[in-house]
């Protein structure tokens, strides 16, 4: 049934003394197939083979992922668990010793009690991220609640997904990243794609995106940069950072001008429609073009295109999501949909690049501040009844809503948070505002942050635990189709490294909560307790077992039972997850970004990522290939602005902003705006682009407004 | 068995690098990659191309070879040097319209893309074929290359950029950019 024009039957190659197993990329939301070579007599991985048969990726990786085994018997792993005695070392590599898991246990058990007699039990906190399997990502949020009862849980998904979460729950009243299967990208006439540079961050994407023009489709992309994906567009939307909901806005005002809009759909299937055309009504392609910095023209074609087009698919990414008004950005491009009635069929709908391998998944099931396993809401009373029961608990024990992730850190700053357990994220990178984060870290009484690399927020820990890569372990992961997806183990774990799951078993035990957790041996078993917590509720996995999904190459959800085969198009039926199964077209007035460039500060800063690297780093800046290829940040700067400050390529400058400055390199290049300057964020230290970022966040996702603010560049002598 | 050709749709290519981070990964390359990409305008936009070996019918670097180290398998493939002939000269690094042949300095020995033999002499894709996840790169059968090379051939005497031929006759086929030239569009 998947197997498109691109599928080819290919034997793989397996050499002397070698087996291949089969898994997924343990980067990007991608999750490109593919076969780890694990030598046969040393049982170690020394490779990669391609996964020709899966059927979302054939055989295709980006640099990353050919790369990814290199993380397995990496050099710099830890091995051992890390104590440090003395804390004026925080901040820094210094002052770790090796210990055993036994003291490390216990010294963590000791000071967590401790916090808690003193301070109560919300005065721990756990941060945590979406980078690994359902499995882990669901037992830390039982972890939290259950084995610390602790009201202080959320994740790096803030800074991710939680705006495309926010827009599509809104406006669908379900929060599935893509509403069709990959497989129907190349198939569709046109792709409106806003704020994704695809190429560089979901590269395998892109065989299906050329497709699409090869066939004579249109390719329309909206960006600040003339990204490798905008530099082949039909029409690329060059818009000023943090404008898109005007963009947005006006091209629905000229598709509902143009008669393009599908009245029978917009009656039946959808609410909104009325509050929206007069919200839409000012702005004209003139005022769109006055407030974005898009040609009338171009945006008058994009209206057009988009309009005539049989079927389209709109897409979006952190671009449109990261700002301040990311869930109104979300819904508006999702409006452009749902006018036009270009949703709910094969090869048209609305799609989000998830950007971490298991963004989606990993918001579904509980790390959330709000939410229980299954997508269920901790304020609902029948859902804390049923996940109580799961757990063991009672209902009254449930901790109530915490805060988003970077009000965390504020609650540390005022000492509200003492405690915190870190897992599967660097915030000492990749947080907005870092001076404020890395002073809340460095603040706490207590830390305990587990990686398998020592990451720039490890240097804040008192205790590292050295957990394992995404090769040791097995489980599954919900790739950005909103397939689920199995990933398996090819290795035994390094050194005395293990299973996050494992350790909060332990850790569990340590705590006196063993009862809750002691019955879990295996991932195997997390899974069957995770499948049945997430019975019922909107991301229902029940169905899902690892079975069915090595039989099916993959599930998507939901999956409700052992019969259903799982739903790879969403709306199929036309029926919405509101309760009046109808569709939001969403009513959003236009807002600038938080902070406007002005005279001290006349520059927009955007920020982003290359491909060679993930996320903040920690794991691909140790890849020589990786590191050899992008080896330190820059800021792109278009020549004509290089002029007016009188700076060449590749000298250093200084940027700044209210918050934070950083020298870097420059980059000339004509593929930005002139009034934008661009820097990756994927680099620690004080060469974190984040020391600048604003912390200006979304009233709905609470996601930080990463993709805009004001700034300056000085030369410097 | 089919016969399939590596084939090149330039236009494609994202920069992504991804066919020189898995060249490493094919049996005999030893952890050295064989080619190249490269920025065609970086100071103007974000334009890239591979440079391959186009693994010539006639290869220069081979007949510059003194040593004769240079072989052409029976596919068509022109093989990396024999190690036990290779004397280090650089002869074909010279030669090769292109430049592709590398230098090891250190063991004084030539290097260069053998188009993964131990893959492609089953028809199984080259590594950076394989990942390549713009479809740059293609493993393509004389058919499939041929329909590709006539889009790129607008019939109107002036669009050609699908070349027979670059420095004489390539066992690689090549489509120079130009690819949305050539594509009448849907509607
Ligand atoms: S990083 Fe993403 S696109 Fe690259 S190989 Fe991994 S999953 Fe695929
Ligand atoms: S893998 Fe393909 S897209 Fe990437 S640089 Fe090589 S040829 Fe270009
Ligand atoms: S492209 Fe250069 S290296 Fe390759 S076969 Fe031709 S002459 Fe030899």
């Amino acid at each position: 049934m998947q197997k498109d024009k691109f599928f080819r039957d290919i034997d793989n190659v397996t050499h002397p003394n070698e087996r291949l197993v089969k898994t997924h990329c343990s980067y990007c939301g991608m999750q490109c197939g593919m076969n780890l070579r694990v030598n046969t007599k040393t049982n170690k991985i020394i490779g990669v083979e391609p996964r020709y048969d899966w059927p979302v990726t054939v055989g295709k990786m980006c640099p990353k992922g050919v790369t990814a085994y290199q993380q397995t018997n990496h050099k710099d792993r830890i091995l051992k668990p890390l104590i440090r005695d003395d804390a004026s070392l925080k901040g820094t590599q210094k002052g770790f010793r090796e210990a055993s898991w036994d003291e490390a246990y216990d010294l963590i058990a000791k000071k967590f009690s401790e916090l808690q007699t003193n301070y109560g039990k919300d005065s721990l906190s756990v941060f945590s991220g979406v980078s690994m399997t359902n499995e882990k990502c669901y037992l830390t949020g039982k972890f939290a609640r259950v084995a610390l009862g602790t009201r202080y849980i959320d994740y790096n998904g803030r800074f991710c997904m939680a705006s495309a979460a926010g827009g599509f729950l809104r406006t669908f009243g379900v929060d599935r990243g893509s509403t069709l299967p990959w497989t129907d990208i190349h198939e569709t006439d046109c792709l409106f794609i806003a704020g994704s540079n695809t190429a560089e961050c979901h590269p395998t994407s892109m065989f299906r995106v050329w497709a699409v023009q090869e066939r004579g489709g249109y390719l329309i992309v909206a960006d600040p940069r003339e990204t490798p994906i905008a530099r082949r567009a039909d029409v690329h939307l060059d818009l000023r950072p943090g404008t898109d909901l005007a963009l947005a806005n006006g091209i629905l005002h000229l598709l509902i001008k143009n008669g393009y809009t599908d009245e029978a759909f917009i009656k039946q299937h959808t609410n909104g429609f009325e509050e929206t055309k007069e919200v839409v009504k000012d702005l004209t392609p003139e005022h769109t073009s006055f407030i974005t910095g898009v040609s009338v023209e171009k945006i008058e074609r994009a209206a057009e295109i988009y309009g005539k087009a049989p079927n389209a698919i709109v897409m979006f990414a952190r671009g449109v999501e990261q700002q301040h008004k990311g869930v109104d950005n979300v819904s508006a491009y999702c409006n452009m949909a749902l006018v036009t009635g270009k949703i709910g069929r094969p090869k048209a709908g609305v799609a989000t690049f998830t950007g971490q391998g298991n963004g989606q998944g990993g918001r579904e099931h509980g790390q959330k501040s709000d939410l229980l396993p299954g997508y269920r809401k901790i304020t609902d009373p029948k859902a804390v009844e049923y996940v109580s029961k799961v757990w063991g608990i009672s209902p009254e024990e449930m901790p109530k809503p915490g805060v988003s992730a970077y009000e965390m850190f504020e609650l540390m700053n005022d000492k509200t948070i003492r405690g915190l357990y870190l897992l599967c994220s660097n915030p000492a990178v990749s947080a907005p505002n870092l001076n404020v984060v890395r002073k809340a870290l460095k603040g706490l009484d207590f830390m305990v942050c587990a990686d398998f690399f020592l990451s720039e927020s490890a240097e804040f820990a008192d205790v590292v635990l050295p957990s394992v890569t995404w090769s040791e372990d097995e489980g599954t992961v919900t790739n950005l189709e909103g397939r689920i997806i199995k990933i398996n183990k090819a290795q035994e774990p390094l050194g005395e490294s293990k299973p996050d799951w494992q350790i909060q078993v332990e850790l569990a035990e340590r705590l006196g909560k063993g009862k809750h957790f002691s019955h879990l041996h295996t991932a195997s078993d997390v899974a069957d307790e995770f499948r049945l917590a997430s019975k019922g509720g909107n991301a229902d996995y029940y169905g899902a077992t690892w079975d069915k999904i090595d039989k099916q190459d993959g599930v998507f959800w939901p999956c409700k039972d052992e019969e259903d085969e799982g739903t790879p198009h969403m709306f199929h039926d036309k029926k919405f997850y509101h309760p009046d199964e109808k569709a939001k077209i969403c009513a959003l007035p236009y807002r600038p970004p938080a902070e406007e460039p002005d005279e001290e500060y006349p520059m927009r800063l955007t920020t982003g990522r290359v491909v060679y690297h993930y996320l903040s780093g920690n794991q691909t800046r140790r890849i020589p290939f990786l590191k050899d290829m992008c080896p330190e940040p820059y800021v792109e700067v278009h020549p004509h602005t290089a002029a007016q400050y009188n700076i060449q390529h590749d000298e250093v400058v200084r940027l700044y902003t209210r918050r934070g400055e950083s020298n870097y390199k420059v980059k000339i290049t004509e593929a930005i705006r002139e009034d934008t300057v661009f820097v990756p964020y994927h680099f620690g230290h004080e060469e974190s682009i984040n020391l600048l970022t604003i912390a200006a966040l979304d009233p709905m996702s609470r996601m930080p407004e990463y993709k805009v603010c004001a700034a300056q560049v000085e030369k410097l002598n | 068995m089919t016969k399939r050709r590596l084939f090149l749709e330039l236009e494609n290519c994202i920069g992504c690098r991804s066919c020189l981070a898995a060249c490493t990964q094919c049996g005999g390359h030893e952890q050295r990659n064989r080619n190249y990409v490269y920025d065609v305008n970086p100071l103007v936009n974000r334009q890239t191309m591979p440079l391959m070996c186009l693994h010539c019918v006639d290869p220069a670097c081979a007949r510059s070879c003194p040593a004769q180290a240079i072989q052409i398998h029976e596919t068509g493939a022109v093989l990396s040097a024999l190690t036990e002939k290779c004397i280090g000269c650089q002869n074909c690094t010279i030669a090769c319209p292109y430049g592709i042949p590398k230098f090891d300095e250190e063991q004084n020995l030539m290097y260069k893309c053998d188009l993964c033999i131990d893959r492609t002499k089953d028809d199984i894709p080259p590594m950076c074929a394989s990942v390549c996840p713009s479809n740059t790169l293609q493993w393509l059968t004389e058919e499939e290359i041929e329909e590709k090379q006539q889009r790129h051939d607008l019939g109107n005497d002036k669009w050609v950029t699908s070349m027979p031929y670059l420095e004489g006759e390539t066992n690689v086929k090549i489509n120079l950019p130009g690819i949305l030239e050539g594509t009448t569009k849907l509607f």
